[in-house]
């Protein structure tokens, strides 16, 4: 999959800016607060219409009234364009200049696999940090995975607000609890499923990636711990009631699923260093784009953002390597490009930006 | 302001429906007053000012009617034993239109949704369930919306029906997932109330 072409309108601090892609390495250098993470976040919004950190409307250049993000996208079999309005009041998404109401409709036109400096508390960060992450890849590669997703929260939602009003009550009726708890684990079921589906995926990719960057005899891996472990999900939500009505909150379920990541057996949460994390991220992000592209047949556009502190030289460029794989496109954010080799240098394309302005180096 | 205040307040009238923003809104207050004459205006204000009192909810169903009972639960050709759940009187106009269902209603005005506050009390079930017992009643047939409230509310109604002698089928096929009655056209319902499964 590759961008071609990308236009930003009081996008952030971007007032119009175009840019010609190709396939391969793409260096936006820049210095701090030029803009750099903004691209990057463009092209974020524009794949899964919603940002990862802020509300919409904070997107908005200030004292605009829209921001715009266009975008030519090709893959293999055909050309799309894709553009994204955002307003004060709302957003509004555009494939081939057709409106798209569903968000399942238009997830999944653009895959992207992303590194932010967020995406650092991947490993040591909150069980809901994780399950985002995850949750995003998951709904761009499989549509029906958004829609359960969806469904589940909704249904979360109208439980929870039962139980609230249950809780106040004397003797309360269960019997349309025991109708949500029913739907709740249907749903639960299958968003538990491709998670754990997921994880057996990823963990067939997943250390050769680690070896590849590392360099390294241990083995990396990834495991799945749901919070409900049962294999009746209903039976086993109808057992917590009473614990339900106490926190008036639903306490079990894929909202409260996490994932572990190992080197060898040892959980990197309690032992692995800043570097070996970022290795680690970094051979997890490969690995993710090795998947799609077993599914999908066809490579996401890597978004990497700030990628090369804490890395050795070695390591940055066995990552840069990796990217320029064929028919793979990177966009990758630095200061400086000092480190990195020639070779690779040669064959990328340099973009420097200054003040929400970027020009192309050739 | 731009506009006199008597057109103004017009076209605040006309902003309190759904769907219908400032624009709009003047567009009408304007047409108004551009093209109805005092006898149109007269009419339209009777019949806008009459509507609470000339309409009420049927005793026995709960459907929009002037008469009480409403004129599907008087009218001796419909087949009593055959009663059809669905939520909103609007549901009712659409499947009468399709021409496909000679038995009687049930309108619920709404779903089971804890978030909007609308439980059990909230929603025209009371009277449903004494209807049912009575003997002559053989089939209910439940076409609540395919969405999850709607799926909440016909299973509720299952819950409580499941001992009683009574056929309980579901309508739900044809209606695409996440779609309102309302939405579906008339060619889709009919094939939907025929396909109705067992429940
Ligand atoms: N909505 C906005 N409108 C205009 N400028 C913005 C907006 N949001 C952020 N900025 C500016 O963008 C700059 C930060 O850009 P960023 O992409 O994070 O820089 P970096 O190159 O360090 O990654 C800051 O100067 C900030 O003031
Ligand atoms: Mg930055
Ligand atoms: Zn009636």
């Amino acid at each position: 999959m590759m961008i071609q072409k990308i236009t930003l309108t009081n996008f952030r601090n971007y007032q119009k800016q175009t840019l010609t892609l190709g396939s391969g390495i793409h260096f936006i250098i820049g210095a701090n607060g030029a803009g750099k993470t903004n691209l990057l976040e463009a092209l974020y919004v524009l794949s899964l219409a919603k940002s990862y950190k802020v509300e919409d409307a904070d997107l908005i250049r200030y004292t605009c009234d829209f921001a715009k993000i266009q975008a030519s996208v090709a893959s293999q079999n055909r050309q799309i364009d894709l553009s994204l309005i955002i307003t004060e009041i709302g957003k509004k998404a555009l494939l081939n200049d057709h409106e798209i109401k569903r968000l399942s409709d238009y997830i999944g036109n653009l895959h992207i696999v992303s590194f932010l400096p967020e995406d650092m508390s991947l490993i040591k960060g909150s069980p809901g940090d994780r399950r985002y992450y995850f949750d995003v890849f998951l709904s761009q590669i499989d549509k029906n995975y958004l829609e359960m997703l969806t469904t589940y929260k909704y249904t979360l939602r109208q439980r929870n607000e039962l139980l609230k009003k249950l809780s106040a009550e004397p003797k309360p009726d269960t019997t349309l609890l025991d109708v949500l708890t029913e739907q709740l684990a249907f749903h639960a079921q299958q968003v538990m499923a491709r998670r754990d589906e997921f994880v057996k995926e990823i963990n067939d990719v997943l250390n050769s990636a680690y070896k590849r960057l590392a360099h390294k005899n241990e083995m990396m891996s990834m495991t799945y711990c749901p919070s409900i472990e049962a294999t009746d999900t209903t039976a086993f939500l109808k057992s917590k009631y009473h614990q339900d009505l106490v926190a008036r909150i639903t306490n079990y379920g894929p909202h409260r699923d996490d994932y572990d990541f190992y080197l060898d057996d040892r959980l990197a949460r309690n032992h692995a260093s800043q570097g070996e994390q970022r290795t680690m991220i970094l051979s997890l992000i490969m690995a993710l784009g090795d998947l799609i592209y077993q599914i999908k047949k066809e490579r996401p556009v890597f978004l990497l953002d700030d990628v090369f502190s804490e890395l050795d030289s070695e390591r940055q460029n066995r990552l840069l390597e990796y990217l320029t794989t064929a028919n793979l496109q990177a966009i990758v954010t630095t200061t400086s490009v000092q480190e990195i080799k020639e070779t690779i240098i040669k064959k990328a394309k340099i973009f420097r930006v200054t003040n929400g302005y970027i020009k192309e180096e050739y | 302001m731009i506009y006199p205040e008597a057109l103004e307040e017009l076209i605040s009238e006309f902003m309190k429906y759904p769907g219908i923003g400032r624009k709009t809104a003047e567009r009408y207050a304007l047409y108004t007053v551009n093209h109805f004459d005092q006898e149109a205006l007269d009419r339209f204000s009777q019949a806008l000012s009459a509507i609470k009192s000339r309409i009420g909810r049927c005793r026995i169903c709960g459907h929009l009617t002037e008469t009480d009972p409403c004129a599907i639960c008087q009218d001796p050709n419909r087949d009593k034993s055959v009663i059809m759940v669905v939520e909103s009187p609007k549901d009712v106009f659409t499947i009468e239109k399709s021409n496909k269902f000679r038995g009687i209603y049930h309108v619920l005005h709404g779903a089971l949704s804890p978030l909007d506050g609308l439980g059990p009390d909230e929603l025209n079930l009371a009277s449903l369930w004494p209807r049912i017992q009575q003997s002559e009643v053989k089939e209910l047939i439940i076409a609540t919306s395919a969405t999850q409230e709607g799926e909440a509310t016909a299973m509720y109604i299952q819950r409580v029906v499941k001992n009683m002698d009574l056929l309980l089928t579901r309508i739900g096929y044809g209606v695409p997932v996440g779609t309102n009655l309302e939405y579906a056209d008339e060619k889709t319902l009919s094939k939907a109330i025929e396909n109705r499964r067992s429940f």
